[in-house]
């Protein structure tokens, strides 16, 4: 109980905080190259950037910070097979070294973070898709479900066959979320849409988020059976559904997750057939996080990043989804305004 | 022990090392970073207390996951599914260990016994579908490592077996205090030496007795060296499979434990699934010997944590799986020269020692 | 003929391995377009003296002269070069591939980037009816029979261009039949110019197509002979392989006593093929007698010591001492007091890799002194090699060196040694003394007299005659999986014995 009204405390205060960021930030990016002494340390899991996708928008927030707030930057990565022992040491090491903030990209960092939080009580720490109950950690979560409703609707209307697909990564809630959103989204729209399902791993099955060629073969057999829409939330994975896209040729789309994909140089070769992304903005919840270091006032507890803190969203890069647009933004309307209920099972 | 083929088979795991460190030299030339500084800063980091401490853990795990791997390899059995071994063991033994509320001993016993009967069935059903079926145990063992992880997610996702330990991690309920092993804070306040540590030590010791000291372990040795003549001599190969096995993956289901009942506490999807490959490795370094895997474990979890330090000075932390992959591959190669030059010098020195005491062979 | 080239001249041919000398001083001249066959017990050398023709092994002395130029092979490919083919007895065809694509498989016929099957086939159907090798080339292996395959190993060779050809015991695989095409194709081989070498130890076999033969013994070429022109029979042969050069071991003076120690009834053991390859056998051995069992190797000999020992499946009873043992393992029989020397001492009898002192164990690592039931111990057991290397006269600096550096005749001795310790009541023994010197042989002959005298049973198989003639109390002589004649060593001659073996003829009981 007591650590319910806590937490909703925090919460309040953050939603200040946030909105005070969103003013000041534009004023300081006008500054001349600014300077800052805050040194930020970025904890990825696995093999961290590249993926073109969550890792990546991450660190767009980070760079962003480095350009815009002159910060000192130290991006590691945990490896394949690591544990919470090593995650733990290495942000300890961050810590340790004086990095401040220290954010921790990606759930497996929970436990390590909690710990670490609890040796380095004057160091902001901050974990995304996840929660830690410390006090001094900043808890960055995502409404991917909203975000993902509204990429359902524009695959449900962009789609001529009445058949579209979801590629997910791992076989997890925070993934089933995405699925749950996009499912409901196209439906809204065409009740009778047929929607074709397939992970690329079972939980716990690492590398479900870098099987291409697994993804490749799913999204193939799913256009094979008549789908001309593939959304796919599978990190790595991903890259498999945009390749079986394109060999589909015109007429096919792709959407992507977390970026901005179309503009990702190293999916260049597909952007013609990327029709939008589920914008997770990891970015701005780093950017947020490091921006509240170097103001003084550190972002902590659970930080919703929903479609009312733009958190979540659809990318316009790709003309081509100028005519779904508004059905897209009717939806996101509704959502804020509480007359859609998306759902996350 | 017979002190000249002592010698001579350390001087495979040297060149290994020696050579190993000479192409990462020119590897990090080639990167631009000094390599001096590289190699003293792994050292520093490596030698300071809480980095020991998290090497002789990471270690414990290791050497645990070679023995089971170096049982089969004894007697030319590959055990390629400690993977999945290992992971059944840790899952069962975390399901079991959170639902017990005993007193640390008998809670941890009951841990450890789950893990290595599951271990142990798991690597049976590989042991069954060779002696029954003929069916190579490097194939099976590797489709069961598949099948372990689905069967786990399928545990962890959808059973009662699950719970959502915190945001997006699903895992078996944490265990109890008393019934984890965190082990003792030796050298560094912070980080305690797992408690695993010193139950794997014995079990190191019992590894050695069981295959130096008793009949079964001269059956299973026999085996290796020739397999046509252990059959001659009585050893009944079907059995020696299937109880060689079942050894093999009770040893390999314990691999989960250290972090488990040291750090975990629970098995979520995050555990580390690949420690198995890990263990083939360092029992081809440690050539099957106790000591040599301890040893070439130590190595290899130096490696592995000191990469840690290594990323924060900007050297991507591959350059040490580099380095650990060279070790391996140089150490294979002259261990293989090396037996064949010692058959040879042996055969000679035999053949002149004969001829000092004047009789012809 | 012969004021032609040699179409294969050895000369001066040695060959050593450490311990084994495999060919001494051995010296071959094959005539163009003949079959010239190459006889020798197992283990004589042939193999040897193949593979270094075949460029597999180098010699250590000595030249090879193909049609009159001395060659050096670093390898086989250079024999192929030289126009020298191999038909190995074990197949090498890949069962899923066509007659056609196994011919040219490593040697394909290319057209740019592509396989030129036309030109394949064309030039296999040439090589086959220039040479009467009648195949379907887009037959799949896999629906062939055993003598079709040998017609494609054949056709390979051909097809690389060899015009001599080495068959390794090609009979070894097919039965009569097959036999009798196998002797067609190689006339017409001959007949359109190529030259065959044919190993084989069957000696009817090869005095029926072999227009030279050359035997071969102890690594050496002990004679020639031409079936043509001079008058040799298949006992003559075989005085050749065998020789009576030996001392005869003497063991005469009965020392049989009424004890049965084994009793075997309908021994039967089927080959793979379902074919019976021991025949419904049955004898008898009381303590204190050698029986020996005489034969050209390869008619069920290593067959019946493996179903005494529980390694093969087989149908009729056994008894050891009145004990059914029929069902029993191999180590619950060892435990009982057998002793075992296999026939192959490498394969069958010593782990290599490991110290002398382990190797005291091995077949008797449920026995005192090696065990206690669940331990070993290792000091008794060392102790106990020590007494076998001393007893035995093991030629060794120490028992920890591994048994791969002893010779040959050390590791016997070794092997006799360990099976003689423990008081076995039964010794079962192929080929005791091969491959060693002549005072070991001596020396293992004695210790086989003494424990006779104790009351040892012995069932010996050897293909030295004298050996067998000079040991046993009894003989019987085994072919093609049956005994067909008894024979009194205290009469029979190696002569008369070596007639019996090739089925040639009787001798008196």
């Amino acid at each position: 109980m007591l650590k319910g009204v806590k937490i909703a405390s925090v919460l309040a205060a953050a939603a200040l905080v946030l909105a005070g960021c969103g003013s000041s930030g534009d004023a300081s990016a006008s500054a001349t190259a600014p300077t800052s002494s805050v040194k930020v340390g970025m904890a990825y899991d696995q093999d961290g950037k590249g993926d073109g996708s969550f890792n990546d928008a991450a660190y767009a927030g980070l760079s962003k910070a480095q350009t815009d707030l002159g910060v000192q930057i130290k991006e590691v990565n945990s490896g394949s097979s690591a544990t919470d022992a090593s995650r733990e040491e290495l942000l300890t090491l961050l810590a340790q070294d004086g990095y401040n903030p220290v954010i921790a990209v990606g759930f497996a960092y929970s436990t390590a973070l909690g710990n670490v939080a609890a040796k380095f009580p004057d160091t902001s720490f901050a974990i995304v898709d996840s929660v830690v109950d410390q006090p001094n950690v900043g808890n960055l979560v995502f409404a991917a479900e909203q975000g993902s409703y509204l990429t359902g609707v524009i695959a449900a209307s962009a789609s001529k066959s009445g058949h579209i697909g979801f590629i997910g990564g791992m076989e997890i809630d925070l993934i089933k979320a995405f699925e749950a959103g996009y499912v409901q989204g196209a439906k809204s729209v065409n009740p009778d849409i047929t929607i074709d399902s397939k992970y690329m791993g079972a939980a716990g099955d690492n590398t479900a988020w870098n099987v291409p060629d697994k993804a490749k073969a799913a999204s193939a057999a799913m256009i094979g059976n008549g789908a001309d829409v593939i959304y796919a939330a599978a990190g790595g994975s991903g890259l498999g559904m945009f390749q079986a896209v394109k060999e589909a040729g015109a007429g096919h789309w792709a959407i992507g997750v977390d970026s901005d994909q179309y503009t990702v140089p190293a999916l260049a070769d597909y952007k013609d057939f990327i029709l939008t992304s589920m914008l997770k903005r990891v970015d701005v919840a780093v950017y947020d996080t490091i921006k509240g270091v170097v103001d003084g006032a550190p972002l902590v507890g659970i930080q919703n990043f929903d479609l009312s803190k733009d958190g979540v969203g659809y990318a316009t890069s790709n003309s081509a989804v100028e005519p779904y647009k508004a059905a897209a933004d009717k939806a996101a309307a509704d959502i804020k305004a509480g007359t859609i209920t998306v759902n996350t099972k | 022990m017979n002190f000249r083929r002592f010698g001579i088979s350390l001087i495979a795991p040297l060149l290994g090392v020696v050579i190993s460190v000479a192409v990462t030299s020119v590897i990090l030339v080639a990167i631009n970073a000094n390599v001096g500084d590289v190699f003293s800063s792994m050292i520093r980091y490596g030698t300071s207390p809480r980095a020991m401490t998290l090497i002789l853990n990471l270690a414990t795990t290791y050497f645990l996951s070679a023995l089971a791997v170096a049982i089969g390899f004894k007697m030319n059995l590959f055990n390629i599914g400690v993977n999945g071994q290992y992971v059944l063991g840790a899952v069962a033994a975390g399901a079991v260990a959170g639902a017990l509320t005993l007193p640390k001993i008998p809670s941890v016993i009951i841990t450890i016994l789950v893990a290595m009967v599951v271990g142990a069935a798991w690597a049976g059903i590989a042991a069954w579908l060779k002696v029954a079926r003929g069916v190579s145990e490097v194939i099976s063992t590797i489709m069961l490592n598949f099948i372990a992880i689905a069967i786990i997610s399928y545990v962890i996702v959808r059973t009662s077996v699950g719970h959502e330990t915190s945001l997006n991690v699903r895992g078996t309920k944490e265990i109890a205090e008393s019934g984890m092993l965190r082990g003792l804070a030796l050298l560094d306040e912070g980080t305690k030496i797992y408690g695993f540590f010193f139950i794997s030590i014995f079990i190191g010791i019992a590894y050695w007795f069981i295959l130096n000291r008793t009949r079964f372990g001269y059956d299973l040795r026999a085996t290796g060296h020739s397999a046509s003549a252990a059959r001659t001599s009585g050893i009944d190969a079907r059995r020696m499979t299937v109880v060689t096995m079942l050894l093999s993956g009770a040893i390999a289901g314990l691999v989960g434990l250290p972090y488990l009942l040291g750090e975990a506490a629970s098995y979520n999807l995050n555990f580390p699934t690949d420690w198995g490959f890990t263990g083939i490795a360092i029992a081809l370094l440690g050539r099957n010997n106790p000591v040599g895997i301890a040893v070439g474990a130590l190595l290899w979890a130096f490696l592995d944590v000191a990469s840690g330090q290594l990323i924060l000075e900007g050297i991507p932390r591959e350059i040490t799986t580099i380095m650990q992959g060279l070790i391996v591959i140089v150490v294979v190669i002259s261990y293989e020269i090396v037996r064949r030059r010692q058959l040879t010098t042996e055969q000679t020195r035999v053949a002149k020692a004969l001829e000092a005491q004047g009789v012809s062979a | 003929m012969s004021q032609n080239v040699a179409a294969v001249e050895l000369k001066g041919i040695w060959k050593r391995f450490p311990g084994v000398i495999a060919n001494s001083d051995i010296n071959l001249k094959v005539e163009p377009g003949t079959v010239h066959a190459i006889v020798g017990e197992n283990g004589a050398g042939k193999s040897t003296l193949m593979k270094i023709l075949y460029g597999m092994q180098k010699p250590d002395e000595g030249t090879i002269s193909i049609n009159g130029t001395e060659l050096s092979f670093a390898s086989p490919s250079d024999a192929i070069d030289a126009g020298i083919g191999m038909v190995h007895q074990h197949f090498m065809l890949a069962d899923n591939f066509t007659v056609l694509e196994n011919i040219v498989l490593g040697s394909e016929p290319r057209k740019g980037l592509s396989l030129n099957f036309d030109k394949a086939r064309a030039d296999i159907s040439a090589i086959s009816s220039e040479n009467g090798l009648e195949v379907d080339p887009d037959a799949l292996v896999a629906d062939l029979g055993v003598g079709d395959r040998q017609r494609i190993e054949i056709l390979k060779v051909l097809y690389r261009g060899a015009k001599i050809l080495i068959l390794d015991e090609p009979t070894a695989v097919l039965v009569p039949h097959e036999v009798h095409e196998l002797f067609d194709t190689l006339r017409d081989l001959k007949k359109a110019g190529n030259t065959i070498i044919f190993i084989s130890h069957k000696l009817d076999e090869v005095l029926s197509i072999a227009d030279e033969i050359t035997v071969i013994r102890r690594g050496t070429t002990v004679g020639s002979v031409n079936p043509h022109t001079q008058e040799v029979s298949a006992q003559d042969l075989a005085v050749m392989m065998v020789g009576s050069e030996l001392p005869t071991p003497e063991t005469r003076g009965d020392t049989i006593r009424d004890e049965v120690v084994l009793a075997v009834e309908n021994l039967t053991v089927l080959a793979s093929g379902g074919k019976p390859i021991v025949d419904n056998i049955s004898f008898q051995i009381r303590s204190g007698e050698i029986l020996g069992i005489a034969g050209v190797e390869g008619n069920g000999q290593a067959e019946i010591l493996d179903a005494l020992m529980g390694l093969e499946n087989s149908t009729g009873t056994v008894h050891f001492k009145k004990e059914d043992i029929s069902n029993m393992s191999t180590r619950n029989r060892r435990e009982l007091g057998i002793g075992f020397i296999p026939e192959d001492r490498h394969r069958q009898a010593l782990l290599l890799t490991a110290p002398l002192w382990e190797n005291r164990m091995l077949g008797h690592q449920t026995l005192a002194p090696n065990s206690n039931g669940f331990l070993l111990t290792p000091g008794a057991a060392k102790d106990d090699t020590k007494r076998i290397v001393e007893e035995f006269d093991v030629r060794t600096p120490g028992i920890d060196v591994l048994a791969s550096a002893l010779s040959g005749g050390n590791q016997q001795k070794l092997i006799v040694g360990r099976e003689m310790s423990g008081e076995p009541k039964l010794l079962i023994a192929a080929h005791p003394t091969r491959g060693i010197d002549v005072g070991a042989q001596a020396a293992i002959w004695d210790h086989l007299r003494h424990a006779r005298e104790a009351g040892l049973a012995v069932l010996l198989i050897s293909a030295d005659l004298d050996e067998l003639i000079g040991l046993s109390d009894t003989i019987k002589v085994l072919l093609r999986g049956a005994f067909v004649a008894d024979a009194n060593p205290a009469t029979v001659t190696p002569e008369q014995l070596g007639t019996a073996m090739t089925g040639a003829g009787k001798v008196s009981a």
